[in-house]
């Protein structure tokens, strides 16, 4: 192994140095500066690429003129004290901005294979949001200023260029509404088998309503593709002199695409034998976002 | 480093095939899939190369309340790592072979001692077909890749070769005790700036790290990196080392490592 069995350590001066360069660098929008160190050596070719891509991947990559720059990432640590719903909305979308900072500063023209992360780390009602995933310039395109993100697997990025379909970002919409049951109708003890329509209508998106979707704020010709739909209901107990409540929230993050309306396909699909051991790419794979497995840490609140 | 190896386990490498003892067998942990991509690939394996280390952790002593890499937990990942790559890599040097593929590397704890950690390094050596030359590491010994079969042909497939199976680790410790107390609920949803800083220093520690190893290794790139961070500590690893063999003279291989992380050191 040419690697070194000892790691080269921090001294203390140094990381308060960098936790301070970080913070005020978050602070002003800009990549803390051993990260853009980094980048920009990756991004001159003074250091290796780095790619999350497997190799089947990287090959499509290069064959559709995709060059791994570096492995970029963001973070953002929020405490949700005022409203979970919209504390989801607000630390993605910070952690996005963060994502698009480094993928400018490594010269890219977009970040394929984007990933969303959460540390299992619950402590009071905060959680991470964190990206990960890989910059990439397109041959023969300037840097970007406004690098796209999909937050699609590379494999996947490749086969809808190939369907002239551009992945062009994440759409986030996140929402909670409040149910006061006054009239007792979510109370159906004796009523028999019979659907509980005043918690049906909670679950679901009420129509009528300013609901922010993410659908509804994008510019004319671009779609969405779903990923993540998560939603809860809870029931809040409420002293005796009140109805009990119910509060329904829900999380929706899209990816973004660009296509034109009724274009067909004109991809051949072929016949392939998949030589993969276990999930495979091509039949199925772990789950590519890892925030929202669980239902289970939530504090209940809007 | 070929000493190091016990005297059964010489024994055993002895028995395997090689162009001195055409009837010995081979072993590998290919499943048939593998096994045909490898071929296909142009290699053949020979034999298992195995490494284990069983390791203590020092204790380690820290100020719990503010941010910190615990350092002696990182240099302990180090160590036990490299020490099971190391005699792993001295078998396949002593089988003769060029590369060894699917490189999986495990890290246990021991249940009765929580200072013990039993790391593994276990892969199938393997060697050109043709006897063909220029697939090894810079330092002329066998490649590492944790590449199954199949990701070793598609690498190869796409013009480069593995060189080595690299990591950046960073054990990190993220000081939260009273972190909430001041914090107002009313108004706004506010950042944690030093949960937010916390995750990002321990990140580029490891990537720094990981970054290095490959510039050590002479690699052009490195594909299939997994940046993960598991509860309490932060840690970063997995990757796999590439060079580009279009304009050098031969094909190699190389590869990436995973690995798991205990860690209850935190407050």
């Amino acid at each position: 192994m040419s690697g070194s069995a000892e790691p080269g350590l921090t001294s203390p001066e140094e990381h308060e140095r960098r936790i301070a360069d970080i913070q005020n660098a978050l602070r002003n929008g800009r990549v803390p500066s051993t990260t853009r160190a980094r980048l920009e050596a990756a991004r001159d070719g003074r250091a290796p690429w780095i790619a999350t891509l497997s190799p089947a991947e990287l090959l499509l990559a290069r064959s559709h003129g995709l060059k791994p720059i570096a492995a970029v990432s963001a973070t953002c640590w929020l405490h949700y004290g005022y409203s979970w719903t919209e504390g989801h909305a607000q630390g993605w979308e910070t952690a996005l901005d963060r994502l698009r900072t480094e993928a400018k500063a490594a010269g890219a023209n977009a970040v394929l294979d984007v990933k969303m992360r959460t540390v299992p780390l619950f402590i009071g009602s905060s959680m991470d949001f964190s990206l990960t995933g890989t910059a990439v310039r397109v041959e023969g395109l300037a840097p970007s200023t406004d690098p796209i993100v999909s937050t699609v697997p590379a494999l996947e990025f490749v086969r809808l260029l190939e369907a002239d379909v551009v992945t062009t970002g994440i759409a986030i919409g996140a929402r909670y509404d409040w149910l006061k049951d006054w009239r007792g109708r979510a109370s159906q003890t004796w009523a028999g088998n019979v659907e509980s329509v005043a918690l049906s209508l909670l679950g679901e998106d009420p129509p009528g309503r300013p609901c922010r979707s993410p659908a509804q704020r994008l510019p004319n010709g671009q779609r969405v593709l779903a990923h993540v739909n998560f939603g809860q209901l809870f029931e809040i107990e409420a002293d005796t002199s009140q109805p009990k409540r119910f509060l329904g929230r829900q999380i929706v993050i899209a990816t973004t695409v660009d296509t034109r309306r009724g274009t067909p396909m004109r991809h051949d699909i072929k016949m392939v034998m998949d030589m993969h051991a276990g999930a495979t790419p091509l039949t199925g794979r772990e789950r590519h976002h890892q925030s929202y497995d669980s239902q289970a840490e939530d504090d209940e609140g809007i | 480093m070929p000493d190091d190896i016990p005297v059964h386990a010489r024994e055993r490498l002895k028995g395997l095939r090689s162009s001195a003892h055409s009837t010995g067998v081979f072993t590998s942990d290919f499943s048939v899939n593998e096994f045909l991509l490898v071929r296909k690939a142009g290699f053949e394996p020979i034999g298992l190369c195995v490494g284990t280390c069983v390791y203590h952790v020092g204790m380690q002593f820290g100020a719990w309340s503010r941010n910190q890499e615990l350092e002696v937990l990182s240099k302990a990942m180090y160590h036990a790592r490299e020490l099971a790559m190391a005699r792993m890599r001295a078998e396949a040097t002593a089988m003769g072979a060029d590369g060894i593929v699917g490189v999986k590397l495990t890290i246990k704890r021991l249940e009765w001692d929580e200072h013990l950690l039993e790391f593994i390094a276990i892969g199938t050596g393997v060697v050109h077909g043709e006897g063909r030359e220029g697939f090894r590491a810079h330092d002329g010994g066998p490649f590492t890749s944790d590449l199954s079969g199949q990701d070793f042909w598609s690498l190869l497939h796409s013009g480069y070769r593995p060189v080595e199976m690299v990591m950046g680790s960073c054990v990190y410790h993220v000081a939260h005790r009273g972190i909430l107390a001041g914090l107002a609920t009313a108004g706004r949803n506010v950042e944690l700036e030093n949960f937010t800083s916390a995750m990002y220093e321990a990140r580029e520690i490891a990537i720094e790290r990981m970054q290095a190893e490959a510039s050590a290794a002479k690699a052009e790139g490195v594909v299939g990196v997994d940046i993960h961070e598991g509860s309490h500590c932060v840690e970063i690893a997995r990757d796999r080392v590439l060079r580009d063999w279009h304009g050098g003279g031969a094909p190699g291989a190389g590869d990436r490592t995973g690995e798991d992380r205990r860690s209850d050191h935190g407050t």
